[in-house]
């Protein structure tokens, strides 16, 4: 019963995001780190988490905190902490990207920055998650999209346990053969948590709304949805809670094995059960033309098939440890930033348009959301970013790494246009100047979202 | 006060899984001139503080242990006198909400353009007049423009997934508040 009102910081979280997102695809174009370097080496750690937590989890953050309010329709608890949380997040990302530097010998800062970026990138998500959660809290009891979010929270909690227990070993604040220990068994652990837990399962709970929306779904809890829930859940508590536990308990590696087998099955199931459901969610559509920001989704819900079927590929035939790099890019740019770009383009202009426009509705003529954005000149850089993926995939399956940095600079061309588009979306540049800026509305900031006056 | 509370206890209601909105909103109907609620819920009902606070409703709220929550909404002198019809002459809604003037379905729009229609129709509205409008879902960022625009609204999920929203044109200053 509640309004919502614009998150003040989600474009500035979107805006940081992206800029991590390109630094991440240039140093990848410039053939730093994997497959270049080993997958573990400090070099590739500084990519890897460049992406997972510079762009994906400030993403995603970002969304979270306008889209939860939206979601339980209730307004966001403490919104005085979000700046503080992006702040810490922002700040633990450089040092602990300091801190991968000077693993790898590049840099002497004379501090432990690694443990220093653990910290605060744990202050930073344990806000986020406080706010979040408690906003949840109070709608109970959850629906289906609330119920993937809070799974995500949990995911991120047990992935920035896990992190910073390894940022203080490597460290030295803890002693090294426990260190050594933890890093070899529980890293795919804290990587789980990470992608398929906080990242994959926060990004389906926003599809559950978001598809429906846009292309004039029915919305509700399916028992297929519920099912799907449920397993993925078991599947998490069971990769991020058991097998660890298991392992530090000392069971021997079969009992590990057959808990992540376990849990693997559970997951692949959950994934089988979203695809269904998004084909059911499309048949059922109202709206036969659906926009780009649909279209292009398509792409990330491809990679993410694909991705699926390249696991059980992999797992059966054994060559899970020596191509995991390859698994884990085609979820991390296919599914993932796949889907967090088609989002943003559909995203950005939408609250922009009623930031600006909002205080107007109504009473005078306004552009329609679909002309802050030129969707014909657009389509190509989403084909151009999932052709790239794709063809990144595949090199480093085939152990090209020469056509993998091409492949980058493909994804990474389609980003900067993209970038563009969402500048240009900002400032309304697509609209018709004369329709632009009515009398009582104001162009929004780049960065920071209005707040309306009462 | 003279009179007595009415009880409702939305408890069983909630344990089932169930919506007790319009249970509790049939209650505020029926009751008598001056005559406030007593609500028992398993949580503190904060959307209602809002929806019988636009219906000149001051809720009172204390926890009674065990998660549950007491709220008294009593109705303040300030409704009673701005409503124009005596409640006993519209059993339906009892109090000053008349009629909406229209109903609008907007339930296959695509976003935003339900907001779109919905703030045009209130736009054309005189001040005290209602409209209504069928939303494909429960509109946030619509209360928080007809909030900042000193309207209120009263509304309840549809059976089939749907949203109805009853506006009620303000004059010009906060209203739901």
């Amino acid at each position: 019963m509640m309004g919502a009102s614009l998150s003040r910081w989600t474009m500035s979280c979107f805006a940081a995001a992206l800029v991590a997102f390109v630094a991440a695809q240039a140093l990848m174009v410039a053939g730093y780190g994997y497959p270049a370097a080993p997958l573990r080496a400090p070099e590739t750690l500084l990519v890897v988490h460049l992406v997972a937590i510079g762009w994906l989890s400030l993403l995603m953050m970002g969304a979270l905190f306008q889209f939860v309010p939206v979601l339980v329709a209730k307004p966001l608890r403490d919104p005085a902490l979000v700046l503080p949380a992006v702040l810490c997040v922002l700040c633990g990302l450089a040092f602990l990207l300091a801190g991968f530097l000077q693993m790898a010998g590049a840099i002497e800062p004379g501090l432990p920055v690694l443990a220093w970026g653990g910290g605060l990138l744990v202050c930073g998500f344990s806000l986020s998650i406080w706010l979040l959660a408690h906003t949840l809290w109070q709608a109970r009891p959850l629906g289906l999209s609330a119920r993937f979010v809070a799974t995500g929270l949990a995911s991120l909690a047990a992935a920035m346990a896990l992190g910073l227990a390894f940022a203080l070993a490597l460290s030295g604040i803890v002693d090294l053969p426990f260190a050594v220990a933890l890093d070899q068994r529980a890293v795919p652990f804290h990587a789980t948590a990470g992608i398929a837990g906080w990242l994959t399962f926060t990004a389906i709970g926003v599809t559950y709304r978001l598809l429906p929306m846009f292309m004039l779904s029915p919305e509700g809890d399916r028992a297929i949805s519920r099912a799907g829930w449920l397993l993925g859940s078991a599947a998490l508590a069971l990769v991020v809670v058991a097998a660890p536990a298991a392992a530090f308990a000392g069971a021997g590696e079969r009992t590990v094995a057959l808990i992540v087998l376990a849990a693997g099955l559970c997951g692949c199931a959950a994934v089988a059960l979203y695809g269904i459901d998004l084909a059911w969610l499309y048949r059922k559509r109202k709206r036969r033309a659906v926009e780009l920001n649909i279209r292009a989704s398509a792409g990330a819900f491809a990679a993410l098939l694909l991705a699926l079927l390249l696991l059980l590929a992999l797992a059966a035939t054994g060559g899970l440890a020596e191509h995991a790099g390859a698994l884990v890019y085609l979820v991390a740019f296919g599914w993932l930033s796949g889907l967090g770009l088609s989002q943003l383009y559909k995203i950005v202009p939408f609250l922009t348009w009623l930031e600006c426009y909002g205080p107007v509705m109504g009473r005078k003529p306004t552009p329609r959301v679909q002309d802050l954005v030129v969707e014909r000149r657009d389509t190509g850089w989403f084909v151009l970013y999932f052709l790239g993926v794709y063809a990144g995939t595949a090199a480093l399956l085939a152990g090209w790494p020469e056509l993998f940095r091409l492949a980058a600079a493909a994804t990474l061309a389609a980003t900067l246009a993209l970038v563009v588009e969402f500048v240009l979306a900002r400032r309304l540049a697509n609209v018709a100047a004369a329709s632009r800026l009515p009398e009582g509305t104001r162009l929004p900031r780049l960065f920071i979202a209005g707040q309306r006056q009462g | 006060m003279t009179q007595p509370h009415r009880d409702l206890d939305v408890r069983p209601i909630l344990k089932a899984g169930g919506e007790p909105f319009s249970v509790i909103m049939e209650a505020v109907a029926a009751l008598a001139p001056g005559q406030s609620l007593r609500l028992l819920a398993s949580f503190k009902p904060l959307p209602l503080f809002q929806v019988l606070g636009a219906r000149g409703f001051q809720p009172a709220a204390r926890e009674i242990g065990g998660g549950d929550w007491e709220v008294i909404f009593t109705p303040i002198a300030a409704a009673a006198e701005a409503a124009p019809a005596p409640a006993a002459a519209k059993p339906a809604t009892g109090d000053d909400w008349p009629e909406p003037v229209a109903e609008d379905d907007c339930r296959e729009l695509d976003p935003p353009e339900p907001m779109v229609r919905t703030l045009e129709a209130v736009e054309r509205l005189a001040p005290g007049q209602t409209v209504a409008a069928l939303l494909p879902r429960e509109p946030v960022f619509l209360f928080e423009e007809l909030e900042a625009r000193g309207h209120r609204w009263r509304g309840a999920p549809l059976e089939d997934g749907g949203y109805r929203v009853v506006i009620r044109a303000g004059g010009g200053q906060g209203g739901a508040s």
